[in-house]
């Protein structure tokens, strides 16, 4: 333990952002074995235990990263204090993604099969695209320079989130039964707060302080 | 107004430039200690005598120790000083002993100062001045014991120059230092310029002290600054992995390194402050930390004795290693004992919380008032 002061690897903001990342892979891996769960015909018990567990880590890592930025003003100050109000938004928005995937898990266990209905291809191609999204934001919140990219990502997710509205109405004022629509709008709510919590990962992790410029040094 | 989402972009020093600047700041610091011993040696032997016949009475010592260590606000600083000192053969190992210890206590200061700042909320409030406090404590202990036992053994001091007569030779010699004869020509420079301008004897001996003290002062303080900018990676990375599953000799380890690495125990006990108000680190997490860094500290004093020209400096530089090595020694294995500055800072803080007031009186009291009035009654 001591030793780690003497290694070469990464340290100071380096090092929270890639422990930020590994937890968005976890929410990711959460997420997409609850998806297997309701779309793919995977039995609620054969992944339950790993989403649980998967969770678990995803909280603990929550505290450390709680723990660690507050290593981090401590010892470096407040040079990126900025970044680190940032930080402590966007891990509460990963650790409720990593919730979102055991409600999604818990509809499963409540019976919800949603893997050989007329819509299953369109819902496992949402989930992929949602799943894809995710690795997207951890490629953003390595690298938070590339400003189209992030602008196209904020573009992708409102536009998910419009869409994903849409079904929810469409739910709402469906005349099929409830047995196949409540499962069906529950499913795209937690889904739109899935991507609502991703768009908020990368706004976070982009824009973490309205910096104020005098119009004038915007002319130069 | 307009906002905008890019920020400043951060101007840093290149690692390998910081790295020679630090290098030539320990060489900048090593020269101050070495105008600080010219500029005495210049002075007549009567100014010599009378200048250190106040820390002649042991306790006097002590609490200009505390005082000095706590205008400078840095141990390393001041111990460095006193090593200096020590060098010119104008003050004693036996009168510099006590001065020593004086600056352990007096360094806690800082991070007590540090724990005010959380003042506003109770509970981290609490949290904060207990984990500095423990720090006064924990050096007030072992100065209560180790003082009256050197002095009335010495052994301290005979442990520290058996260590040193076997390093550089024995007392009263001349001791041909390496380092010394690498920062000789800047403070001949020195010397030559005020000469040059006329000043002799006591007025250049002067005018070469206060240079030295302003060298040492702002080579330390720049040498900690920059020493911190190169480290603090691997201060932030050792750290999460110390809080993370480690503790006792661990964390006294990391509170070493820490320490000799930004050469101020200052920093080390200080940044575990917020910690600790934050509820991050326990008090007794927090404890070996800042016994690490008592040990951490007397490694710029030893450096300082590498300048010096007699034994006795290195010998002082022992005597502030080895006393802090005994104090962990004596306070620390054994859980009751261990637990009693723990208790000590709990039951300040405690009282400290409801009456804020007088946190800042103890501030004041044991790092202003009990000095200077032990200086005047004891010189």
């Amino acid at each position: 333990m001591v030793m780690s002061f003497f290694r070469r690897s990464e340290g100071g903001f380096e090092a929270i952002t890639a422990h930020t990342v590994s937890m968005l892979a976890d929410a990711r891996h959460s997420f997409d074995m609850a998806s297997t769960a309701l779309l793919s015909g995977a039995t609620h018990a054969s992944v339950a235990e790993d989403v649980y567990t998967t969770d678990d880590r995803i909280n603990q890592t929550e505290q450390e990263l709680r723990r660690e930025l507050v290593v981090h003003v401590s010892v470096q100050g407040t040079d990126d204090i900025g970044a680190v109000l940032a930080y402590t938004l966007l891990i509460k928005k990963i650790e409720r993604i990593g919730d979102q995937a055991k409600n999604m898990l818990d509809l499963a266990d409540e019976g919800v099969d949603l893997g050989s209905e007329s819509d299953t291809d369109e819902l496992i191609a949402l989930r992929r695209t949602i799943s894809v999204m995710m690795g997207e934001a951890a490629d953003i919140l390595s690298d938070p320079t590339n400003e189209d990219e992030v602008a196209a990502y904020r573009q992708k997710a409102d536009a998910l989130r419009f869409s994903l509205e849409t079904q929810i109405r469409e739910c709402m004022h469906s005349e099929k039964p409830g047995s196949e629509v409540v499962p069906r709008a529950i499913l795209y709510r937690y889904w739109k707060r899935i991507v609502a919590n991703l768009a908020g990962v990368v706004i976070s992790a982009t824009e973490p302080i309205h910096r104020e410029i005098d119009p004038d040094d915007l002319d130069d | 107004m307009t906002t905008t989402t890019e920020s400043p972009e951060k101007r840093t020093m290149p690692t390998a430039v910081r790295s020679v600047l630090v290098f030539l700041l320990i060489y900048g610091f090593l020269v101050g200690v070495s105008l600080l011993e010219s500029g005495i040696k210049v002075m007549g032997q009567d100014t010599q005598e009378s200048l250190f016949q106040g820390v002649s009475n042991p306790i006097a010592g002590l609490f200009v120790g505390i005082l000095g260590t706590v205008l400078v606000q840095s141990s390393s600083a001041s111990t460095s000083v006193i090593v200096g000192l020590v060098g010119t053969g104008a003050l004693g190992v036996d009168a510099a002993v006590p001065m020593i210890m004086g600056a352990n206590i007096g360094t806690t200061v800082t991070n007590t100062l540090v724990s005010l700042g959380s003042m506003r909320q109770s509970e981290e409030f609490k949290r904060a001045f207990a984990a500095a406090t423990v720090h006064d404590f924990f050096n007030v202990i072992a100065v209560s014991i180790l003082l009256p036992v050197e002095l009335i053994t010495g052994w301290l001091s005979s442990a520290a120059e058996a260590i040193s007569d076997e390093l550089v030779g024995t007392a009263g010699s001349e001791w041909k230092s390496p380092i010394k004869r690498w920062v000789k020509e800047p403070v001949g420079w020195v010397q030559d310029i005020y000469e040059d301008i006329g000043l002799e004897m006591n007025a250049l001996g002067t005018i070469m002290v206060i240079t030295g003290l302003v060298v040492v002062l702002l080579a330390l303080t720049f040498i900690t600054k920059n020493m911190k900018q190169l480290v603090a990676d691997r201060v932030e990375r050792s750290l999460n992995a110390v809080l993370g599953s480690g503790g006792g000799t661990v964390a006294m380890l990391l509170g070493l390194i820490i320490t000799v690495s930004v050469q101020s125990s200052s920093i080390t006990t200080s940044i575990m402050i917020p910690l600790a108000a934050a509820g991050v680190v326990s008090l007794r997490n927090i404890y070996p930390v800042t016994l690490g860094a008592n040990v951490g500290t007397t490694i710029t004093a030893l450096l300082a004795a590498l300048a010096a020209s007699k034994p006795e400096a290195l010998t002082v530089g022992l005597v502030h290693t080895i006393f802090n090595v005994t104090g962990i020694l004596l306070l620390y294995p054994i859980t009751r004992i261990r637990e009693i500055p723990v208790r000590l800072a709990q039951g300040l803080a405690e009282i400290a919380v409801t009456r804020q007031a007088l946190a800042v009186t103890y501030v004041v009291t044991v790092f202003l008032i009990v000095p200077l009035a032990g200086v005047a009654i004891f010189r």
